[in-house]
């Protein structure tokens, strides 16, 4: 992988970007155990194959999320958050217009 | 537009200085004061005004970091900014410029970028800046003010030599028929991190730059030591305010 | 002359004597299987046999002995660690690498030359100073030098204060050291095999059988073996090979990359390292310069060498030893680390009974062959975790205990 598709700003160098972890659903704040919270802040599957990450376009701070194969080092697709946070954590109604 | 006698103002009588005035100062610039901002108005050790229109045509870098811009972001901010009467653009790294001449950049879906111009026609930004700070209570988590003054330098390239400068330092093809008046690209540009906006002065080609503001002297001399195989050189305010008002 | 030597080679009077297990069936049953042919499943089989008389062990190897991270690492030996917990855990490994040539009658090339690490900044040399007094404290030879002490340990280095990072003071560690690391790996294996360890190479391990919590054996390539104990020694394998055990663990897997240069005559004695420019740079008895650094910026279980990185490693070895610029490099590889939050190991008990972990090694784990060896073997046949390796063990992460190593490895090694 020497490019990544930014769902923002569209294919670049990937120095363009840093790798920002596993995607986990975040837990729930009011009933996780701090044993559960410990998994989720510190383990990792650690998948030798397809995997969802995280992504930020650093010139931009756009953050997304990435289908990769960490054996091959190919990305099968990238895409927006709102795929898979239909609700902001502020209880607002997000639509992201698509964007070139 | 107050203009008063160039040469005798120094770039440290404002509390609001660019991050290069002593590049600037190296450069033996004069300096001129518009509204509250001091700026380069030419370099005479270049030539005269003349000849850094002439430069300015062909390959000039030019700093605006004292020229006021601010940004705005949240759900609610391209909606805002319309009900404020400005043009938004419809797509995200597009710039849009208005009829008062200042410019809309939008960022993503939720942020957009204002410059103001470059003939100081406009108070946009002021305004916008005030509504942000007597209003921010009834935005209600939808509109966050970001000001932009002190975060980024914002620095202009121009001429029609522009994109061979670029090819040496920024991966995103600029040439002329792929970045088209008013595209945005957010990249990497001499190994750090850059907003470039292409809005051109009349038929000059221009791009502007913002950049993170504590690497601006890194910036400026990275540029001037690429532009040195083309001729390029620092040129004033006051060249690239002639060929944006010259019709 | 040589032909004394073609005589003797060719006599049957004295027959070739082989390092390892000659190829054959894998038994039913083992006391304790060992997961992973490295240095560290090789010093755990040594000693288990050497100093606590279990022989009845196989240890299992996908690929061929020390073709892992002990075949792709750049050798550095120190223990000029940070914490408490490290800093004794690893000075043990360094005075028994001292002794390693004796105790196996096998050279392994120790070279104690020394580590000098570079601060450019004045956080660095807070950091440092932090860091040798608490070695001084521990008994490791670590001591703060200024500009002076530095251009006499290491006059070709670049000390010009127009450089980007100008060097400022240096962390000078006289017990930093190389070895040769397949001789670390085969002297280990050599002693195991002599007591009657069996060393089986292309030997997967491809899952693990428990029943009841308690593991009794391992399904591999060559049919399934039962047995009372493992321990898992497998480097970039880690998470996969604990998964099939039923643990996770707090792991990811970076790519390492390393470059060596051509062979050019001794002008360098100290290992020196950059945690700023993110470089380390050491030159071989043979010559050639070693030159390593960060680890990839993104997750991959895969062995290739990047551009990338060779042209920021070259760029980073430039800059502290501008005479390199003509010096022909001979090869860049890589090797899959297993990379912690905290830059230290995980060794010991697993939720699994009977089940052993020594994982985590990411970076570092070279120097510390000798003594996992010791620490694991002891663990394994008493069944009592040794005090060294206490610290380290998996549940820290649940307590909220981490061992941060993170400055005193980065870019180090
Ligand atoms: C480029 C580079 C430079 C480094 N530099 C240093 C340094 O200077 N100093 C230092 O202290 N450390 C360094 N390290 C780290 C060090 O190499 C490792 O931590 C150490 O070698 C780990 O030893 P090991 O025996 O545990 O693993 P390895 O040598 O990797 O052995 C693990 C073995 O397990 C086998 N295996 C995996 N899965 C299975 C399976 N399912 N069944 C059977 N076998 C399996 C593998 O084939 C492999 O041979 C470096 C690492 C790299 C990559």
């Amino acid at each position: 992988m020497k490019l990544l598709s930014c769902p923002l700003n569209g294919l670049r160098n990937i120095s363009e970007f840093t790798y920002g972890g596993e995607y986990h659903p975040t837990p729930d704040h009011q009933t996780t155990s701090s044993r559960d919270w410990a998994e989720h802040v510190f383990f990792h599957d650690n998948t030798a194959g397809i995997v969802i990450e995280w992504w930020c376009h650093t010139p931009s701070s756009f953050w997304f999320l990435a289908e990769r194969n960490t054996l091959t080092d190919e990305v099968v697709r990238t895409f927006t958050p709102d795929e898979l946070y239909t609700k902001s954590i502020i209880q607002h109604e997000t639509k992201p217009e698509t964007t070139p | 537009m107050t203009k008063q006698e160039t040469n005798i103002i120094a770039p440290t009588l404002a509390t609001r200085r660019s991050p290069l005035y002593r590049r600037h100062l190296q450069y033996q610039a004069h300096f001129k004061q518009v509204g509250d901002n001091i700026v380069v108005d030419s370099y005479p050790n270049e030539g005269a005004i003349n000849d850094e229109i002439e430069i300015a045509k062909s390959m000039g870098l030019c700093d605006l970091s004292t020229l006021d811009r601010t940004g705005f972001k949240g759900v609610g901010t391209p909606q805002w900014l319309a009900s404020q009467s400005f043009k938004v653009p419809v797509l995200a790294n597009t710039a849009e410029e208005q009829s008062s001449q200042s410019l809309l950049i939008k960022l993503s879906a939720q942020e957009i970028l204002v410059l103001s111009d470059l003939l100081f026609l406009s108070e946009d930004v002021k305004r916008l800046y005030q509504k942000a700070v007597e209003n921010h209570q009834s935005y209600d988590q939808q509109i966050y003010n970001l000001p932009r003054n002190d975060s980024h330098c914002w620095l202009a390239v121009t001429g029609i030599n522009a994109t061979e400068l670029f090819s040496k330092l920024c991966a995103v093809d600029l040439r002329s028929h792929k970045f088209v008046q008013g595209a945005v690209a957010q990249t990497s540009l001499a190994k750090t991190n850059a907003i470039i906006i292409r809005h051109d002065l009349n038929k000059t080609p221009c791009f502007y730059i913002l950049s993170d503001i504590s690497g601006a002297e890194f910036l400026w001399d990275c540029l001037l030591d690429a532009m040195s195989e083309f001729h390029g050189a620092p040129v004033g305010l006051s060249a690239l305010q002639t060929l944006a008002s010259n019709q | 002359m040589p032909f004394g030597l073609l005589k003797y080679g060719l006599t049957k009077k004295y027959p070739a004597k082989h390092h390892f297990t000659p190829e054959k069936a894998l038994k039913k049953h083992y006391d304790v299987v060992i997961i992973g042919g490295g240095g560290h499943g090789a010093a755990i089989a040594y000693n288990l046999a050497k100093y606590h008389g279990v022989t009845n062990v196989a240890i299992l190897e996908k690929s061929y002995l020390g073709g892992g991270n002990t075949a792709r690492n750049t050798a550095v030996i120190r223990s000029n660690y940070l914490t408490e917990s490290g800093v004794n855990f690893y000075s043990e490994s360094v005075k028994l690498y001292n002794n390693l040539s004796n105790e196996f009658n096998y050279n392994v090339m120790m070279e104690s030359r020394g580590q000098l690490t570079l601060a450019h900044s004045d956080a660095a040399i807070r950091s440092f100073r932090w860091r040798a007094e608490v070695n001084q404290h521990l008994g490791v030879r670590s001591e703060l030098v200024d500009r002076q002490s530095i251009a006499e340990l290491v006059p070709n280095l670049n000390m010009s204060e127009d450089a980007r990072y100008p060097i400022m003071a240096g962390l000078w560690h006289a017990d930093g050291a190389t070895a040769r690391h397949d001789a670390v790996a085969w002297g280990y294996a050599k002693g195991a095999c002599d007591r009657g360890v069996e060393l089986h190479q292309l030997t997967e391990v491809e899952d693990i059988i428990i029943a009841n919590g308690r593991v009794n054996g391992v399904k591999t390539n060559r049919g399934t073996i039962h047995c009372g104990a493992v321990v898992q020694a497998v480097a970039g394998a880690s998470s996969i090979v604990a998964k099939k055990a039923g643990i996770a663990l707090p792991i990811h897997c970076y790519p390492l990359q390393a470059m060596v240069t051509q062979p050019y005559k001794p002008i360098l004695t100290p290992h020196v390292s950059s945690p700023q420019v993110h470089v380390y740079v050491h030159q071989t008895s043979r010559g050639e310069f070693v030159i390593g650094g960060g680890s990839d910026p993104y997750p991959l279980y895969n062995t290739r060498a990047t551009l990338d990185q060779r042209e920021t490693l070259s760029a980073a070895a430039l800059e502290l030893f501008p005479f390199l610029t003509q010096a022909r490099l001979l090869r860049q590889w890589a090797g899959i680390t297993d990379m912690t939050p905290d830059y230290s190991p995980i060794m010991g008990l697993s939720p699994v009974k009977n089940y052993f972990l020594d994982a985590g090694w990411g970076t570092w784990g070279f120097k510390a062959t000798p003594i996992c060896g010791v620490t694991m073997a002891a663990l394994i046949a008493t069944g009592k975790v040794p005090d060294l390796i206490k610290p380290f063990e998996l549940e820290r992460f649940y307590r909220f205990e981490q061992i941060n190593e993170a400055g005193a490895t980065a870019a180090s090694h």
